[in-house]
């Protein structure tokens, strides 16, 4: 079976029934898919316009293809063009397993195509799980568009009546695991992993070390686990757990687990697991709500680094890059105009420490190293703007949306690296509150540092290993 | 004589079509019903399957098909079966003309197949799975009408016109496909205003089958409903059947899943009923 591409959106569109085990092998080889994502698709989609009826069976041949191509190509899989009727069953076969993406049209999946940046579509979202609401808005802001979430059912509802107001709307809608989002970002810099099911050797493989390690050399300093769905541990997870925990001790992190029970599992695990520095917890709110536990923890603050990496050729020719990727964000955010003043390889050197927040990326791949941005407060302010759609004084909100501004800017360097065939992953935006907290972690590094200015406001960008 | 047809299709701005003047000669080509099938059908309509079993047996085509196609696993018979009054006695007068009838199709049916990944056999097969289904329906529906049991024949053919017309572009046609989702039936509507359910139509009356058959099957197309809504509810039992069968793997690695658009909301009213009567008869 072919699929019609359009907008880097590759469709399959079998019809009838999909009942048998046999049944998506004879609609869909491997081989078609691949052809679909090499005509350019980072989008790979089955319609189920014209099923009229499917079970689990059917769609799971369908599930195993996907999970293959996506874990070779990184691109996004699932299915689209369903009813309310058909989404409830779907999400009733997977229920947490739910790995793949579902776009209720082939219309909105283009919204999340790269091949469909930068259409400013003005886009009403709403997704009763709130972790989901936030995934679709940044993706779709990622992309260049402007997305408006509904809080509630009822906003939603009382929204999309308004006629003309969007271009689209967005509701039973799911974002599968995409790219190498493996973790959810929170106030105060804190990463958390979801764990469920059982915990074995697997864990090794399912557990992206390196994003882990270079969320590490970025500076974020506590790891939390949700562990609330896990059934139980074995041994091998128990020593995965252990050396995690010993490895993040270099860099001062703290690795702490929410809501696990032993009941399955040997309570001397516990006892393992804590004297290689593991904290537990029950509830996920115990430690987010605790601001000074949070600050104690090393949320807030960070130690530099152990080990001082020096700029290398590879990535100082990728500069222009970086830049460009950088000022036309800031640009299109804060709408005002750039110009670059100086550009200069030392430490970083911030001048004028007043009333500056700054936050830092880090990309890790066939090149790496971390994007760091200083900001005067009034342009990320101006920025923020955009993004919440009100001026805020509230210096953790600016700071959060802050953090999903540089998320773009890495998105950007990500996609404009991939065009020159370098391909490299992104780690989650860290913030500081103020330059004298980044310089804990950036002081002693060396870099290329360029000053550029904004509407007489001036603004850094700092690049280095 | 060779009665295929060999497409020619010229080219129209890029693209290779099919005009109204091939389907004009394909229709005319198709050669008139042999007379022993006449008189075969003839002694069916009037129940008399002695003497409908004597002229069949005069048409050796006929009586080998009939002896392949009643032997199939889906009929389910234990022993074999090869005296042809046997076979129209055991099938009974509205499956006997049903068998017919689809034999009379399969005197279109291609020696090698292009367009779709079929053979003789599997051909067959499609025709004795859609017949034995239909049957379920019919009883379901309490229909004995001998012309609508026999309406269900006529469906297969819409695939021999395909698999006539377009053969010999495949890639041409492929690669229009590829581009956008457009059905057989779509593409050769949009050229020539005649779809492979008219000329399905066409081939029905030129056999003279009942006239009603030819009816049933364009409403089966699923975009050209009935004034009758008697016919119009046979046509969304048959639509939903020809997509039920045809999600069989073997029928989709053969291509034909998607010769036709699926209309899935003309089915919609009914689609519970047919489910049932389908799981009645696994169960």
């Amino acid at each position: 079976m072919r699929a019609i591409v359009k907008n880097g959106v590759g469709v399959f569109h079998p019809q009838g029934f999909l009942d048998g085990n046999a049944s998506g092998v004879s609609f869909l080889s491997i081989d078609d898919i691949h052809a679909t994502v090499h005509s350019n698709a980072d989008i790979i989609l089955v319609s189920l316009k014209k099923v009229i009826f499917f079970n689990r069976n059917g769609l799971d041949t369908f599930v195993k293809m996907f999970l293959k191509v996506r874990s070779e190509n990184h691109i996004i899989v699932g299915f689209c063009d369903y009813d309310k009727k058909k989404y409830e069953a779907i999400q009733k076969f997977y229920k947490d397993e739910l790995t793949f993406s579902l776009f209720k049209t082939q219309e909105i999946a283009t919204l999340f195509s790269s091949n469909f940046k930068n259409q400013s579509k003005n886009i009403l979202l709403y997704s009763d799980d709130k972790s989901q609401r936030a995934a679709l808005a940044i993706e779709l802001h990622d992309n260049g568009h402007n997305p408006v979430v509904a809080q509630t059912k009822k906003e939603f509802d009382d929204k999309s009546k308004k006629e003309g107001a969007y271009d689209f709307i967005i509701d039973e809608t799911y974002l599968g695991q995409i790219g190498q989002q493996v973790a959810t970002r929170v106030t105060g810099n804190a990463i958390i992993y979801t764990l469920s099911t059982f915990l074995d050797a697997e864990i090794g493989n399912s557990f992206n070390i390196a994003y882990h390690n270079n969320s590490l050399n970025v500076g974020f300093r506590l790891f939390i686990f949700d562990a609330y769905k896990v059934v139980s541990m074995n041994v091998h997870a128990l020593n995965f757990f252990s050396k995690l925990a010993s490895s993040g001790a270099e860099y001062n992190a703290t690795i702490c687990f929410v809501g696990m029970t032993f009941e399955k599992t040997p309570i001397a695990f516990k006892e393992t697991l804590e004297d290689a520095g593991i904290m537990f917890f029950d509830q996920m709110n115990d430690i987010l709500e605790n601001k000074e536990l949070l600050d104690e923890l090393g949320a807030s603050s960070a130690a530099g680094a152990k080990t001082k990496r020096p700029l290398n050729k590879s990535i100082v020719s990728e500069l222009p890059n970086f830049i460009d990727a950088t000022v036309a964000t800031i640009e299109m955010m804060t709408n005002s105009r750039a110009s670059k003043e100086a550009a200069k390889v030392e430490e970083i050197d911030i001048k004028n420490k007043e009333n500056k927040i700054a936050s830092s990326i880090g990309f890790y791949g066939d090149i790496d190293g971390m994007v760091i941005l200083v900001f005067p407060i009034d342009i990320a302010k101006k920025a923020c703007e955009l993004l919440i759609g009100e001026s805020t004084d509230d210096k953790e909100l600016i700071l959060d949306t802050l953090a999903e501004l540089v998320n773009i800017v890495g998105g950007k360097i990500k996609t404009l690296l991939s065009d020159e065939k370098i391909n490299v992953d992104i780690t989650l935006p860290r913030t500081y509150p103020d330059v004298d907290a980044l310089l804990e972690i950036a002081q002693a590094k060396k870099g290329v540092q360029v000053d550029l200015l904004f509407n007489d406001e001036k603004f850094l960008f700092f690049l280095t290993r | 004589m060779n009665l295929w047809l060999e497409c020619t299709i010229q080219s129209y701005k890029g693209i290779y079509v099919i005009t109204k003047n091939i389907i004009d000669t394909y229709i005319e080509q198709i050669p008139p019903a042999p007379e022993a099938l006449k008189k075969t059908i003839s002694f069916l309509n009037a129940a008399e399957l002695t003497k409908a079993a004597q002229a069949a047996q005069d048409d050796l085509a006929l009586s080998s098909y009939l002896k392949e196609l009643v032997n199939k696993p889906i009929f389910g018979f234990k022993n074999e079966v090869s005296n042809i009054s046997q076979i129209f006695g055991i099938l009974g007068v509205e499956k006997s003309q049903q068998a017919v009838y689809n034999y009379m199709i399969t005197l279109l049916s291609p020696s090698k197949w292009k367009m779709f990944q079929l053979n003789r056999n599997s051909f067959y097969n499609l025709q004795a799975d859609l017949s034995v289904n239909w049957q379920k329906i019919l009883h379901h529906l309490n229909i004995s009408d001998k012309e609508i049991h026999s309406a269900i024949t006529l469906l297969p053919a819409s695939i021999l016109v395909a698999e006539a017309l377009f053969c010999q572009k495949k890639e041409d046609v492929n690669l229009l496909r590829s581009a956008s989702a457009i059905d057989l039936n779509t593409i050769l509507q949009r050229l020539c205003a005649m779809d492979l359910f008219d000329i399905c139509q066409a081939i029905s009356q030129k056999w003279e089958m009942d006239a009603k058959i030819g009816v049933i099957v364009q409403a089966a197309s699923g975009v050209k409903p009935a004034d009758d809504e008697a016919i119009n509810i046979l046509g969304k039992w048959m639509h939903l059947l020809l997509f039920y069968t045809l999600s069989k793997p073997s029928y989709i690695e053969a291509g034909l899943n998607d010769f036709i658009d699926f209309q899935i909301d003309y089915v919609d009213d009914i689609y519970s009923e047919f489910a049932q009567v389908m799981e009645r008869y696994l169960s």
